[in-house]
């Protein structure tokens, strides 16, 4: 029987090599066309006639892009729509992604399963905020790191200087804290679709083998299927927060570049 | 755990995840998203113009009312107003016709007494006569001799006073 952690085996289907560097199509990025092709079909038949009126179609899509665009609107405020377009884009890949890699019995992959997928994804997030942070305010950015409110050349001269001791390391935790953003949004992703996957996986080997007791056959396979059932409920809803949660985390850290504190 | 087994599996993904995620930013949501944008947006301010002129219209109804309204209570009161005058004019009109009708009764009376005592004092000089004429008669059947008229006249006087 295969072990909980061979379906995360990357398995080449076209073997592809440019410059020196292997970028063949594997069962990863198989599933992201997978993910790309259902978008893809999702959001030009709800948008190919739009109407005042929606159609079921078009429901749907403006469901969904009203979501990103409420989130925004409270967590960026009103100079966050312009935003919209991407952590749409973000939110609705990880989730084609994550419930895709759901699907029992087609061999389905998750590629949000993957470190290099999630990570790649945060550092996008990450590279935006940035490129918006300092195209907005300049070298101003940093004093998103430097502790708010209080004056720090007012006082006596004491104050004075345990202030600016106090701010220059509030400023490098802040400042850490910033910098590990990327890594802290790509594992929360990766380690929840992988736990999940590695869990169902754990307790499907359950059933198989508890059912083949030999003196009883089926009979105490049963417990671990129901588990096995309870849990698929729980995957598709951790499917989907995480989603959110990647989108929401990526919209407060724009919500940081666009407004400072 | 075949995850972290960066060497061979970093960057086949990575390079799709690029392409893929490029394709699908801008291929597919900036193709699609704005189109949807701008219809959600036209409702919104259709529903918001929609609205705006409901409320003109419930305005401009409330006013109707009120002038409606206004121009009863007018109405009403100028036909109060048309009612008091024409009362208080026929009141006037009928004191005017009673104060003519008492007066013309009052003359009718007058006269009709004027000749009630003329009648009188006519037939009181009749009567005298008869009487004077009567007595004379009388006097002269009892003494034979006729007395003077004048006389006579003036005892029947006496005699009637």
């Amino acid at each position: 029987m295969p072990g909980p952690m061979e379906q995360f085996e990357i398995k080449k289907i076209v073997p592809l090599e440019v410059a020196g560097y292997d970028v063949s199509l594997t069962n990863s990025s198989f599933w992201m066309l997978v993910a790309l092709a259902g978008i893809s079909i999702f959001l030009f038949i709800g948008t190919a006639r739009p109407q005042l009126v929606p159609t079921r179609a078009q429901a749907a899509v403006e469901y969904l892009y009203d979501f990103v665009r409420k989130m925004l609107d409270e967590n960026v405020g009103p100079e966050g729509r312009r935003y919209a377009p991407l952590i749409f884009s973000i939110f609705i890949f990880v989730l084609a992604c994550n419930l895709l890699g759901l699907i029992p019995w087609v061999g389905t992959f998750t590629p949000t399963s993957h470190i290099s997928v999630t990570l790649g994804l945060a550092a996008l997030v990450f590279v935006v905020v940035c490129f918006v942070g300092f195209a907005r305010h300049g070298l101003h950015f940093f004093s998103l790191f430097w502790p708010k409110g209080d004056p720090v050349f007012q006082g006596s001269p004491i104050a004075i200087t345990m202030k600016l001791l106090l701010g220059i390391f509030v400023f490098l935790i802040e400042f850490l804290s910033f910098l590990s953003r990327p890594f802290t949004l790509g594992i929360r992703l990766f380690a929840n679709m992988t736990a999940g996957h590695v869990l169902l996986k754990v307790f499907g080997t359950f059933v198989v083998s508890l059912g083949s007791f030999g003196a009883l056959p089926y009979v105490f396979g049963i417990l671990p299927l129901g588990v096995n059932i309870a849990l698929s409920a729980l995957e598709v809803l951790i499917a989907v927060v995480q989603a959110y949660v990647f989108a929401l985390l990526a919209s407060l850290y724009l919500n940081d570049a666009v407004n400072l504190h | 755990m075949p995850q972290f087994d960066f060497g061979t599996v970093f960057i086949p993904q990575v390079a799709w995840l690029a392409i893929i995620f490029a394709v699908l930013y801008f291929g597919v949501v900036r193709l699609t998203l704005p189109k949807v944008g701008k219809v959600m947006q036209a409702r919104e301010d259709q529903v918001a113009s929609d609205l705006d002129t409901a409320e003109k219209a419930k305005a401009s109804a409330d006013r109707l009312a009120a002038d409606y309204d206004a121009g009863v209570a007018a109405a009403q009161e100028a036909a109060r107003a048309s009612l008091t005058a024409s009362r208080v004019k026929s009141a006037k009109a009928i004191e005017k016709k009673l104060a003519k009708a008492n007066e013309k009764l009052a003359a009718e009376a007058e006269a009709a007494e004027a000749a009630l005592s003329a009648a009188r004092a006519r037939a009181m000089g009749e009567i005298e006569g008869v009487a004077a004429d009567a007595a004379a008669d009388i006097v002269e059947k009892l003494t034979g001799k006729r007395p003077a008229g004048a006389q006579a006249n003036a005892a029947a006087r006496s005699a009637l006073a």
